[in-house]
């Protein structure tokens, strides 16, 4: 069915998308809430922030952060004296663009779903005696449910997508930061590539059309 | 011993001006709606702070503006019954009235899950979700729960609003049973006359956001402060009645001395025995009125007389007062006034039994 190049973009694409988003989630989380929920002034700035990797062309993206994580970048020079950890042109560095471009989708989806929530549910809580931190554990936290599936659906789809920014800071290399799209992208530069791309292209989308039904699934279940 | 002073002024510019406090243990808040009742009940949970005021129950002080006093909402022990109930959709009908004692304080409490299981009767709606259930069952288990966080006080808003008739005395029962079962002081807003005599050992009387009567509900709801309510809270007539015991076609209790005809009851709903009646069904006479079908004859005095739009209420004492709805015409004709004698004359069948 596939070869080994092919074989080697599906695996990278699913452990790529599936860290950004485990790495990410948190985060979105904490942001989503803090959108919905937060009184600061500075909230704007949060938000603006949050949402730039929308706005922003991916390539842009994938420039700022190979300046911050490359090696002669502050973060990316920090990480790989104090951990060994390399994060540009490894796998890991195509999570991170993953994780960047869906960052604000995410956080989108999870916020809508705290500021539907209704939130005397929080202050019953309260009453009963539950703190603000297992309030928001036992309450917030699952009523979003739908929101944080749909959100990390998203940006998984997105993570499975992404190009500009992946190729900027994780570059193109075969088995091991080359991706669906990035691996398509080499075929089709190839003479008569293109024809040898529709196998990518059809996977790409039955793992789009498996999200989106993944997705229902887990939303079903969780308002059984 | 709850003791509350609070002012408050929302920000549509309605002001709440009250002061009261009370050792009983079941307490009611009276009005019509907007009279402040439920921002009354929002200070004294701690759901709300009020601009000044203080909050005392037992001796500790819960909420106190002056010395900048808040306890947090979770260490109150205060449970709470919210009108919407507010069950947690995500968790079954066990989830909920397991949520206090998981993730609540933890304390030594004679209230047990099995008990209160068993005593609202909630053993078999346990793995049901709340969307899946009646309104009156929905209310109990919101009951159980806030009496599983081992509250010091429980405080229930409307619990009676959103059910019908049949429904209402059934959790009234139940609210009985709680009360009884263990002796937890009870805060609850009402806007109905009925509940609040049947349930609360004191009340205040709020209207526009001051109170303008306290005391037991006789006195305080007796009083003509009460009838300057708008109509939802209108006079109404709720009598208890004493031995009450069947004869071979009626039962009969008595109010003050004197016999009280009813129609028949099921066997266990005798000995005491609450009944409402509207004020418009009492007939007044000055003399006795020995032909007439009517089989209750209720000897009193005229206490209250009061104008409201094109009738006439007249409050009579009997032992225990009872509003009867007569035309200005009737007040002249009959030559009522304060202080004279006279009969009220109430079918049988116009009492109705609040179980």
């Amino acid at each position: 069915m596939l070869n080994d190049v092919e074989w080697n973009a599906l695996g990278l694409s699913l452990q790529v998308s599936l860290a950004a988003v485990a790495a990410s989630l948190p985060f979105a989380v904490v942001v989503g809430y803090r959108l919905a929920r937060g009184r600061s002034r500075l909230l704007w700035l949060l938000d603006a922030l949050s949402s730039l990797p929308l706005v922003l062309p991916p390539v842009v993206t994938g420039y700022l952060l190979l300046l911050l994580f490359g090696r002669h970048g502050p973060l990316g020079a920090f990480l790989e004296q104090t951990l060994g950890v390399r994060v540009a042109f490894t796998w890991l560095g195509a999570a991170l663009a993953a994780a960047v471009v869906g960052f604000p989708l995410m956080v989108r989806a999870i916020r809508l779903s705290f500021e539907s929530n209704d939130r005397r549910l929080e202050m019953a809580a309260r009453t009963l005696g539950a703190n603000r931190l297992a309030t928001f554990f036992t309450v917030s936290l699952p009523l979003a449910s739908r929101g944080i599936i749909a959100g990390s659906v998203l940006a998984f789809a997105r993570g499975l997508g992404e190009f500009g920014a992946t190729i900027m800071v994780a570059g193109n290399i075969p088995g091991q930061t080359q991706t669906i799209p990035l691996a398509i992208y080499s075929l089709a530069e190839r003479p008569h590539g293109i024809e040898q791309t529709w196998r990518l292209v059809g996977l790409c989308v039955l793992l789009a059309c498996a999200a989106v039904v993944a997705s229902r699934l887990l939303e079903r279940r969780t308002h059984a | 011993m709850l003791e509350v002073q609070c002012s408050h002024t929302r920000p549509g510019g309605f002001q709440l001006n009250v002061r009261f406090s009370t050792d009983q243990k079941v307490v009611s808040l009276f009005g019509p709606s907007g009279s402040g009742k439920t921002t009354l009940l929002d200070v004294i949970a701690g759901v709300m702070r009020p601009d000044a005021g203080h909050v005392l129950l037992d001796g500790e002080t819960l909420t106190n503006t002056e010395r900048g006093i808040h306890i947090a909402l979770h260490r109150r022990r205060i449970g709470v019954v919210f009108q919407d109930l507010l069950l947690f959709p995500h968790l079954s009908v066990a989830g909920n009235l397991n949520y206090p004692r998981k993730w609540g304080r933890r304390s030594k409490s004679p209230i047990t899950f099995d008990k209160v299981a068993s005593v609202l009767e909630l053993s078999a709606l346990l793995s049901r979700r709340p969307h899946s259930l009646s309104g009156g069952e929905r209310q109990r288990v919101a009951l159980g729960r806030a009496l599983l966080s081992s509250p010091r006080l429980l405080v229930l808003d409307e619990p009676l609003a959103a059910l019908d008739e049949p429904l209402k005395s059934r959790i009234l029962t139940y609210l009985d049973r709680v009360v009884h079962e263990w002796e937890i002081p009870t805060v609850f807003v009402s806007h109905s006359q009925a509940e609040v005599r049947r349930f609360a050992a004191w009340c205040a009387v709020l209207d526009k956001g001051s109170i303008i009567a306290e005391g037991t509900p006789d006195a305080a709801l007796g009083t003509l402060g009460a009838l300057s309510l708008q109509d939802d809270a209108a006079p109404a007539n709720v009598l208890r009645l004493d031995d009450v015991f069947r004869t071979q076609d009626a039962c009969v209790g008595t109010v003050g001395g004197q016999a009280v005809r009813l129609p028949d009851l099921p066997p266990k709903a005798l000995g005491t025995v609450y009944v409402h009646f509207p004020p418009e069904s009492v007939l007044l006479s000055r003399d006795d009125v020995p032909n007439i079908s009517a089989r209750n004859h209720l000897r009193g005095t005229v206490v209250h007389l009061v104008g409201q739009g094109t009738a006439v209420f007249v409050g009579i004492d009997v032992g225990q007062i009872i509003w009867a709805e007569v035309t200005p015409g009737a007040v002249r004709d009959l030559s009522i006034a304060v202080g004279n004698p006279i009969t009220c004359l109430i079918k049988a069948h116009s009492l109705r039994v609040l179980e």
